[in-house]
């Protein structure tokens, strides 16, 4: 490659000099006001001082100018793109109300997708914690293996001492608290963990599901069957449910890494983990909503019937939700999105 | 060209990223040092804040008139402190990352969190990097996420493969300083260096590394350097100099800054001295 024709270093970087401090300028503004507070003229000057940038970076490269201008350039031009390729962009965040979007369609779409995934995470959940429940009906002795006896008789004593009094309204914030704090935590994990081939899932599923078939189990054992029935039924399709699907989106993101398909495994698992955390949120807000319910419904002093009525209506809205919500219309729209996000 | 110089790369830790215009960035990849730094700060500044409110509902427990409004008092508050728990461990990373790239322990070692394609990320990228935290941090003290940091080109841990991230130290060239030749070349010197000299890009970025370098290398050093190249140069070239060193200084002078359309000649661009950035 001939560089003959080409400008010297000192001429070619007098000519652009006024542009790159131009650039400069606007971008260490940028970088200390955010990108709104720019002017008019500043956002208006940006794409094509950013294109001379790349021109001259390109040239500066090709002429074999000394490093230090090829690398004052490369910075300029790769804090200019830093700026100017956001990602989807806060704007479009504002207008279509994505919110909305997520909760009724994505959410309840996303999950029908993974149906496999959801049912699996389910049996995992569900047939552990039947298995836990009959065993202790059989012989209470064998909830100790599972949950201590120092945290049951405690737990036995309060559900057996049942719901009249009541729990004042400090008790019940704190309670909601520790119930986000705990139950989150756990859902959270046990969706992270799923990156180890879905194991971390199917261990976090097993060992909560049986853990509340030995409580529950040796609640009733013990007598007080029926207030822990009343007591779960609130809160429970929301919180167990968000487990579930947890659970499941983790198993998901296991099964991603294990079956590929036609992409490699690192892209089976990014675009897999773009959709899943979708249902991440959606389990966190119904567990954000369960540890209200639990907090300050599930202890009250209100009517078994009531709450029970309550329990079986909020199921039933929960189920036609995730089987119902989000078809047909805006199919074109998901689509797009789809391609937008692999 | 650009695939000649990826194949090309260099063993450092630096990442190329092509945009759109078909420009090539060179992103420097923070290594697991730099971010457990950042990460200490932000545990500091999390449970810190979690102490601080821990000993503010402690003195709002005492202040109360009465027993059950201080129980009262102890409940919202012990709810409180179960909620900033809750936000430090599971919002905190997530949230600031998802508005500004970057935490707070971040900023202060000026790291930032980008797309693997260069770009800032979103909720989504963010939410996923943070949650895959728990794994990261498997068995005890990241050890599955330095593990994996070893063994990626980008030293992503498990939240970065999964969210395709990585945690650049965006750092900014500043302004350019030409290389210049000290003191100018004497008379005598000009008298035998050719008029045109054409340097490859080895040679040419070779010398400008050595002549950026040299006042940092002791004069013996500087001149065994020299010694190395500057005889096939100066044989290839037809110039011979006594001072391996300048000799190197004159060749790069002449073969950079003449032989061009607008060229000033070296006698005229005596200016600096290659000045430390």
């Amino acid at each position: 490659m001939s560089v003959a024709s080409a400008l010297t270093e000192r001429a070619f970087a007098d000519r652009r000099m006024s542009d790159w401090e131009e650039l400069d300028a606007i971008l260490r503004k940028a970088s200390t006001t955010r990108l709104r507070k720019l002017s008019k003229h500043e956002i208006l000057r940006l794409p094509p001082l950013y294109r001379n940038v790349c021109a001259d970076l390109a040239a500066s490269q090709a002429a074999r100018y000394s490093a230090p201008l090829v690398d004052y350039l490369r910075g300029l031009a790769a804090a200019a793109h830093t700026l100017l390729y956001a990602r989807g962009g806060s704007f479009g965040r504002l207008r279509d109300g994505t919110l909305r979007y997520g909760w009724f369609v994505a959410f309840p779409r996303t999950v029908r997708a993974r149906w496999r995934a959801m049912a699996l995470a389910a049996g995992l959940f569900f047939v552990p914690l039947a298995i836990g429940a009959v065993l202790t009906l059989r012989d209470p002795s064998f909830a100790f293996r599972i949950v201590p006896e120092a945290m049951l008789r405690p737990l036995t004593e309060s559900y057996a001492r049942g719901f009249a009094d009541g729990r004042d309204a400090g008790e019940s914030a704190m309670m909601a608290s520790f119930y986000i704090n705990n139950n989150i935590g756990i859902a959270l994990r046990c969706f992270a963990l799923g990156i180890f081939g879905g194991l971390g899932s199917v261990f976090y599923l097993v060992q909560n599901g049986i853990s509340i078939g030995a409580i529950v189990g040796y609640v009733t054992s013990q007598g007080a069957g029926m207030n822990i029935v009343t007591f779960v039924v609130g809160h429970g399709s929301l919180e167990l449910g968000a487990i579930v699907l947890a659970g499941g989106s983790g198993l998901s993101l296991g099964w991603s890494i294990i079956s590929p398909g036609d992409r490699t495994r690192l892209a089976s698992l990014q675009s897999a983990a773009r959709e899943i955390i979708v249902i991440v949120f959606g389990a966190a807000v119904m567990l954000l909503m369960a540890a209200g319910l639990e907090g300050f419904w599930s202890a009250s002093s209100v009517p078994r019937t009531i709450k029970l009525a309550v329990g079986a209506a909020l199921f039933l809205l929960l189920s036609l939700y995730v089987v119902l919500a989000g078809r047909g219309k805006g199919s074109q729209r998901s689509k797009s999105n789809q391609k937008v996000a692999s | 060209m650009y695939l000649l110089l990826l194949l090309r790369a260099p063993l450092d830790t630096n990442v190329a990223v092509e945009s759109p215009e078909h420009i090539v960035f060179d992103y420097r990849v923070a290594g697991p040092a730099r971010r457990s730094f950042a990460h200490v700060i932000d545990l500091f500044l999390c449970y810190g804040a979690v102490t601080l409110l821990v000993l503010v509902i402690a003195f709002a427990f005492m202040g109360g008139r009465t027993p059950s409004m201080s129980m009262f008092a102890a409940k919202v508050g012990f709810s409180l402190v179960l909620l900033a728990l809750f936000a430090a461990q599971w919002i905190y990373f997530a949230a600031w990352e998802a508005v500004l790239g970057r935490t707070p322990g971040k900023m202060l070692l000026s790291l930032r969190v980008v797309t693997t394609e260069g770009r800032p990320i979103g909720i989504k990228a963010a939410a996923l990097r943070n949650l895959l935290r728990a794994a990261d941090l498997l068995p005890t003290a990241y050890v599955v996420g330095v593990v994996c940091m070893a063994a990626t080109t980008r030293f992503q841990r498990l939240g970065d493969l999964v969210a395709a991230t990585m945690v650049v130290v965006p750092a900014r060239a500043t302004k350019a300083t030409a290389l210049a030749l000290v003191p100018p070349a004497a008379p005598d010197e000009l008298a035998s260096l050719p008029d045109e000299i054409s340097l490859d890009e080895d040679e040419r970025s070779s010398i400008e590394l050595f002549l950026r370098r040299r006042h940092a290398l002791g004069r013996t050093r500087e001149q065994e350097l020299a010694a190395m190249i500057a005889r096939p140069i100066g044989e290839r070239v037809g110039f011979w100099h006594p001072d391996p060193a300048r000799l190197l200084a004159l060749v790069y002078d002449r073969a950079v800054n003449a032989g061009r359309t607008e060229a000033p000649s070296s006698r005229r661009w005596p200016a600096v001295v290659p000045e430390a950035r």
